[in-house]
């Protein structure tokens, strides 16, 4: 398989609209990628760059160290697998999967060999004499997956490829490609909105917004130590509560309630001492056992877990809406009280809305 | 068997017969130049005029019957193999049926004698109609050859699963 270099790339279209800044990636040989960020951050149009598909403005692309940049789409050696499957409907799927490489005139005893390998592998040997028509949503986006297999490309591009796909089908093919990642060991670039696919799937993460990366990491990275309010902001579901709050001696003081600071936390504030800050807590960060009133306007109860809506501090502030993931069937009524805690916190510079860690200066 | 074979029949499994296919619908396209050609006849009399109708109307049968064996043999069905190998003796007697007795006969139109098909003509008719019927051969044997082939591979797959 592949290394894939991503160096200072930036995609700037005709009418000066710049959709992607000065991109830097080192994708390792066998790594799955996956670039995930909102509709319109450049995730697709970076994947589409690296396919070959859209020009790149500046900066370069290395395949095993060979400069790709201006090589066209089919010499890149790669192979991409979009949305919208991208099937010839009058084929059958034996035919689909070996299309590729009937034009490129491989031996017909070969082609059929690949085939019947790449349909074993995703358990399509029964279907091989279907037409794309004939099959499910799931069963289309695994012969899609397949006409990509059979040609062994050094580099797989995944474009949203369960985005047509209910929830379960979802969960199910997300899975299908989990476990041909493993058994490919092949090197991939997947790009997606949905950032249960982004954590699920990734070695690494590449989370994107208006063109600029926020933060490459690994999921549990980007989940526990977030670069930014952004990456909080998206990583995580239900996302992350935001409280404007002022750091005071020992605690931070927000509109209407005060929350404490452990000794460690006090020592990463130390340098924001009197100043305004964003303080994040995840849902799934506060228990129902703490001193921080919460008054509650929603209950949603999901079976092993309660997600309770509602405000602490002054109700009229904006900025003081709290929704708590809570463990078990919880049966709050609207106006209920509940005593909170905060088990883990992340702070955000207000300005730059980066996050403040430990022996970083202000 | 070598492996390169098995494969080969192993594709069968999944490719269609697009050789006996092709050659059915080239039939079809030999017996319409040959349809065209004998317009060109001066039939003169209602006998060659009867002629040249059952022939149309025959063509119209055919050309139907050749093409559902075209997709019949497509896909491996043996019995349209031998519906080919009929419609092609079909169109080897069609010459005996109006080329040939049309070829030099002379009728009478507006009180002028005139040739109901001239050598040419005739020639080219019988080339079409010859080329129809081989192309029918061909597909046809093809047809079989391969059916068989895959009825055999598909029942050592059965006997090996079992």
């Amino acid at each position: 398989m592949a290394q894939l270099n991503i160096q200072h790339v930036d995609k700037i279209y005709d009418n000066n609209v710049q959709a992607v800044f000065d991109f830097n990636l080192d994708v390792k040989d066998g790594e799955l990628i996956v670039l995930v960020g909102p509709s319109g951050c450049g995730k697709s149009t970076t994947l589409r760059m690296i396919a070959g598909l859209e020009d790149i403005s500046a900066g370069h692309l290395l395949l095993d160290g060979k400069d790709i940049t201006q090589a066209p789409a089919k010499d890149r050696d790669m192979a991409m697998v979009f949305q919208n499957y991208a099937l010839y409907g009058h084929m059958t799927i034996y035919e689909n999967m070996a299309f590729s490489l009937t034009l490129r005139k491989e031996n017909p005893n070969v082609i059929h060999k690949k085939v019947l390998a790449a349909a074993e592998i995703l358990g399509l040997t029964s279907q091989l004499n279907k037409k794309p028509s004939q099959l499910s949503g799931g069963q289309r986006q695994r012969v899609a997956m397949g006409r990509s297999i059979v040609r062994n490309p050094k580099v797989f591009l995944f474009d949203e490829p369960l985005s047509n796909l209910d929830a379960k089908l979802r969960g199910a093919t997300r899975r299908e490609i989990l476990l041909l990642h493993k058994r490919l060991q092949a090197t991939m670039l997947y790009v997606t909105h949905d950032q249960t696919e982004a954590l699920t799937l990734a070695d690494r993460i590449v989370c994107m917004s208006m063109g600029h990366v926020q933060q490459v990491g690994t999921p549990i990275e980007l989940y526990d130590a977030p670069a930014n309010k952004f990456v909080a902001s998206f990583i995580g579901l239900p996302p992350m509560n935001f409280f404007d709050v002022t750091v005071r001696e020992g605690m931070l003081e927000g509109k209407g309630f005060t929350v404490p600071l452990t000794e460690e936390e006090k020592g990463v504030l130390l340098p924001y001492a009197g100043r305004e800050i964003d303080l994040g807590v995840r849902p799934e960060d506060v228990a129902a056992d703490g001193d921080i009133a919460m008054s509650v306007f929603s209950n949603e109860n999901l079976g092993m877990n309660t997600l309770v809506h509602g405000h602490i501090g002054h109700s009229g502030a904006a900025s003081n809406k709290i929704s708590a993931k809570l463990r078990g069937w919880c049966d709050y009524k609207d106006g209920d009280s509940v005593g909170v805690s905060f088990s883990r916190k992340h702070f955000f510079d207000k300005e730059s809305g980066n996050a403040i860690r430990k022996g970083e200066k202000a | 068997m070598n492996e390169e074979k098995t494969i080969r029949l192993d594709r069968m499994r999944y490719m269609k017969n697009t050789l006996s296919s092709g050659f059915a619908l080239l039939a079809i396209l030999f017996d319409v130049c040959f349809f065209i050609s004998i317009y060109e006849s001066d039939v003169g009399s209602w006998y060659y005029t009867i002629l040249v109708g059952g022939s149309i109307l025959y063509n119209l049968i055919f050309m139907l019957a050749a093409f559902l064996s075209s997709e019949g043999v497509k896909n491996y069905k043996i019995g349209y193999s031998y519906l080919m190998i009929v419609l092609g003796i079909i169109q080897i007697a069609r010459i005996f049926v109006y080329p040939v007795r049309a070829h030099g006969a002379v009728v009478t139109i507006q009180e002028q004698a005139v040739t109901v098909m001239e050598t040419a003509q005739f020639t080219r008719v019988v080339i079409y109609l010859v080329l129809s019927a081989a192309c029918l051969f061909i597909g046809a044997i093809a047809g079989i050859i391969r059916s068989r082939a895959l009825a055999g591979h598909l029942a050592s797959l059965d006997s090996q699963a079992a």
